[in-house]
């Protein structure tokens, strides 16, 4: 995901400085991993390096000095283009469950043991965020960005299923390759 | 509830239960407890014997071996009479679809138990606009099963099947015949209103995104339980 | 015709591959075919004599033209509640059968071969009971008739022939949903809209069946009409065959009224359901309901035409002849009323245990839910009870007023209070018929029907 796009649609609103760009970002996204505030920083200077954003001037607000940054013309228009443009569905079958099972038959492991405790651990992160959106009070977005994740989780759930159905034939064929 | 039983230990509990449909042997030894209060998921296979378990459990048959102990009393030792008793103020029953009668309203559906139970039909039928208030129906309420879509109907048969203040729900497949938005809102309208009343939900689903509403989870392959896993 | 031996090698498969409902609407389908065939067997067999004729059976009652074509209308009421019969064992398993065959229509049959393979499942059935009914008949008439007339074996073979091929076309035409939609009958949901009511094909057959009952009257008493006795009874049918139309009708409409009324009072569960369903579906019950009114109109009338005929009988002997010619007619007829009433109350039997069976699954699952099977077995039974008791009210004093018309008519001095005993011996029968169908029930209503969803 490009947090470079993401910084740069929040600034589409309006100048804004770092501390609150990275508030914003993990308002909108609740269940993303949490913009390190470094990593929004490090960012901004890139947009500015690029040309797709530049300083609008510092604001103290009474407290610490803070710099202000707004998107240019450019940055506007590469904003627009990555909006409209599609993300490449799955263009690499790379996964680390499914590398970890043929590992475990490569090296002479337990591929069931790992597909079941696997099973465990993703079945409690989709109750982990069935309770964060059917909790009373959230809202759409955080109900929104947990069907996401509640639906590539459960993805993966049934592809275990089927996969932990099929192991022998796999093992077979791993083994004579 | 004036029922006196060790709060400690499991509200319903089933142990070993066998049990053969002719040939066909559903359960081989499936024990499963169900703690007052929790909701629990029973996910496996289709033909593993989730809904032969269910069965069992709620005293709709009875098993060919093994016991059912609900709050103190031995299932398999009631009369039937009893048993329906049971069914009717204990227990309420959800099934993927079919337990609304046809030709009666929604509200008249939801007021049935409570009539049978010898409730005047008119106080039956306002608490029973309350309960279509909850789920957000009672504009169906008069509206026959077959005139409401999936959704509205299980909810209106959950309504129903909370209606009496049973403190075992049995859901099986509940959302079995709905699409995914009104999965999400049959789901939750039956989680919050049981964990809001403190009633037991057994759920069975195949469906892991419906599991997820659960407590916890047990798993049946072949009629026996194949993990039972507990979270905090 | 080979394409109809493949339709005929289907039927047969979708048959046997069926459950033990389809080997029940066989067999009664037979039961009944054979019934009707016999009714109609006798009827032309007597039909077909001319004039006088030497009949050494029931006191010389068929040997007269007048009082044979009396018999001859008598059989041919008889075969009203027959059909009624053949009607209700038509609907045994229809729900499932009509799913067969709209799934043979998705998978891409024809309406025409869809319309044979519906005729072949009935017509079996038919032929089987009319050859049975036939080789009986036949047999009984050669060893009483020496010489039958070569009028009375055309007869005989049309008869033969008529009731299979009629059976096959109401077996079609039962399923014309069916062939003009295949997905009319797939789905579960009922139709929200009751379907129109079968008054008027009821009614049909009624007037055909009369038409046909007073051709023959007119036909066999060639000459001179019978004395006034004679032609006042054949009024009496006619006004009772109105009354009896006319309480079909009502039949309905009373279902709908008593659903209605009691639907806003029920106190009781089951009185609630029981009220619903027939507000859901009035014509339903009234199908039932209609051969029973129609034998209580006819049991209550003759009940009171038979007081003061006796009456008048005993007071004016002035035929000079012996009274037991009399009585004899009387008995027949009364026998004939009694038979139209097990059959009428079999049909109700029949239907009942069909409408379980056809809703089976919901059942089941009210037993899940703990609703007693005492409350389920009440609401069976007021199903029947509830509409019946005003139906029957109406059809008691409609036979009542036929009753007392002609004891007023014959001057008779006493009140026929005996034929009020009919209408409630009528409602005992029906409720004692509907009462059958209860062990059904609690097989019925088992959790192995939850299973299949």
């Amino acid at each position: 995901m490009s947090t470079r796009h993401i910084l740069l649609g929040l600034l589409a609103s309006g100048p804004s400085h770092g501390y609150d760009l990275k508030r914003r970002h993990d308002e909108r996204f609740p269940q993303a991993r949490p913009l390190a505030y470094g990593q929004a920083y490090t960012t901004l200077q890139r947009l500015v390096r690029d040309g797709l954003a530049e300083i609008e001037g510092t604001d103290s607000d009474g407290g610490p000095e803070r710099t202000m940054y707004r998107a240019t013309d450019d940055g506007t228009r590469e904003l627009a283009r990555w909006a409209g443009e599609i993300a490449p569905p799955a263009p690499f079958v790379t996964n680390e469950i499914f590398a970890k099972v043929v590992v475990s038959i490569l090296s002479g492991g337990d591929p069931a043991a790992y597909l079941r405790a696997q099973r465990t651990a993703h079945m409690e992160r989709m109750r982990e965020l069935t309770v964060v959106k059917s909790a009373s009070g959230a809202d759409l977005a955080t109900v929104l960005s947990a069907d996401f994740a509640l639906n590539h989780l459960d993805a993966d759930l049934r592809w275990m299923t089927t996969t932990a159905a099929r192991l022998t034939t796999l093992t077979a064929e791993v083994d004579t390759a | 509830m004036s029922m006196g039983h060790n709060t400690a230990g499991p509200l319903l509990a089933g142990r070993a239960l066998v049990k053969a449909h002719g040939r066909t042997e559903a359960l081989r030894g499936a024990s499963v407890e169900l703690r007052a209060g929790e909701i629990l998921a029973v996910t496996g296979a289709s033909g593993s014997g989730k809904s032969t378990l269910v069965h069992c459990l709620s005293g709709i048959v009875r098993p060919d071996a093994g016991s059912v102990t609900y709050a103190g009393e031995r299932l398999e030792e009631l009369p039937e009479k009893r048993l329906s008793e049971l069914r009717r103020t204990e227990f309420g029953v959800v099934f993927q679809f079919g337990q609304l009668i046809p030709e009666l309203t929604a509200l008249d559906n939801v007021a049935l138990p409570l009539m049978l139970a010898g409730t005047g039909r008119a106080e039956a039928r306002a608490a029973a606009g309350e309960w279509l208030e909850r789920f957000g129906v009672r504009g169906q309420a008069e509206s026959r099963p077959g005139e409401l879509s999936g959704g509205q109907a299980q909810r209106a048969a959950l309504a129903r099947a909370l209606v009496t203040g049973p403190r075992v729900v049995f859901a099986d497949e509940p959302t079995g015949a709905l699409d995914s938005l009104a999965s999400e809102q049959v789901m939750s309208a039956l989680v919050h209103t049981a964990r809001e009343a403190g009633t037991a939900v057994l759920l069975i689903t195949h469906d892991a995104q419906v599991a997820a509403y659960a407590d916890r989870e047990v798993q049946l392959r072949d009629g026996a339980v194949a993990s039972l896993e507990v979270t905090a | 015709m080979s394409s109809l031996g493949s339709d005929l090698r289907l039927a047969w498969q979708l048959t046997r591959g069926s459950g033990r409902g389809e080997w029940w609407r066989i067999a009664l389908t037979a039961a009944g075919a054979a019934l009707a065939t016999g009714l109609a067997l006798t009827a032309a067999a007597l039909a077909s004599l001319r004039g006088h004729y030497a009949v050494p059976l029931a006191e010389g009652l068929l040997s007269e033209p007048g009082t044979r074509s009396g018999v001859i209308l008598g059989l041919l009421l008889l075969l009203i509640p027959v059909l009624g019969f053949l009607g209700q064992c038509a609907r045994i398993g229809a729900l499932r059968r009509d799913r067969r065959l709209a799934g043979l229509r998705l998978a891409g049959a024809a309406p025409g071969q869809v319309r044979r393979i519906a005729a072949l499942e009935t017509g079996p059935a038919c032929l089987l009971g009319s050859a049975v009914a036939t080789a009986v008949s036949v047999t009984v008439m050669v060893r009483v008739w020496e010489h039958p007339a070569a009028l009375t074996w055309v007869a005989v073979a049309l008869v033969a022939v008529a009731v299979p091929v009629l059976g096959a076309a109401a077996g079609a035409l039962a399923l014309r949903r069916v062939v003009a939609s295949p997905l009319g009958r797939v789905r579960r949901v009922s139709p929200a809209r009751p379907g129109r009511g079968p008054g008027r094909l009821f009614l049909v057959s009624l007037l055909v069946v009369a038409g046909l009952a007073l051709l023959a009257a007119n036909t066999t008493s060639s000459g001179p009409r019978g004395p006034m006795e004679l032609r006042t009874p054949l009024t009496v049918f006619a006004a009772l065959l109105a009354v009896g139309a006319g309480s079909v009708w009502l039949s309905g409409a009373t279902c709908r009224v008593v659903g209605r009324v009691l639907a806003g009072r029920a106190r009781s569960a089951a009185t609630l359901i029981a009220a619903e369903r027939l507000r859901d579906d009035p014509w339903a019950a009234a199908r039932t309901h209609a051969a029973v009114l129609l034998v209580t109109v006819v049991g209550t009338g003759f009940v009171g035409v038979r007081q003061a005929f006796l009456e008048d009988l005993h007071e004016s002997r002035h035929l000079g002849e012996s009274i037991a010619y009399y009585t004899t007619g009387l008995d027949l007829t009364a026998a004939a009323i009694a038979v139209g009433l097990v059959i009428t109350l079999s049909a109700l039997a029949v239907g009942t245990a069909e409408s379980l069976t056809a809703r089976r699954r919901g059942l089941a699952a009210q037993a899940a839910a703990g609703v007693p099977r005492a409350v389920l077995n009440r609401a069976l039974l007021l199903e029947t009870a509830l509409p019946l008791a005003p139906a029957l009210l109406l059809a008691g004093a409609g036979g009542m007023t036929v009753g007392t018309a002609y004891a007023a008519l014959t001057a008779s001095a006493s009140w026929p209070w005996a034929a009020l005993l009919v209408p409630l011996a009528v409602y005992v029968t029906c409720l004692l018929a509907a009462a059958t169908a209860l062990p059904l029930l609690s097989r019925t209503v088992r959790p192995a029907e939850l299973r299949y969803t």
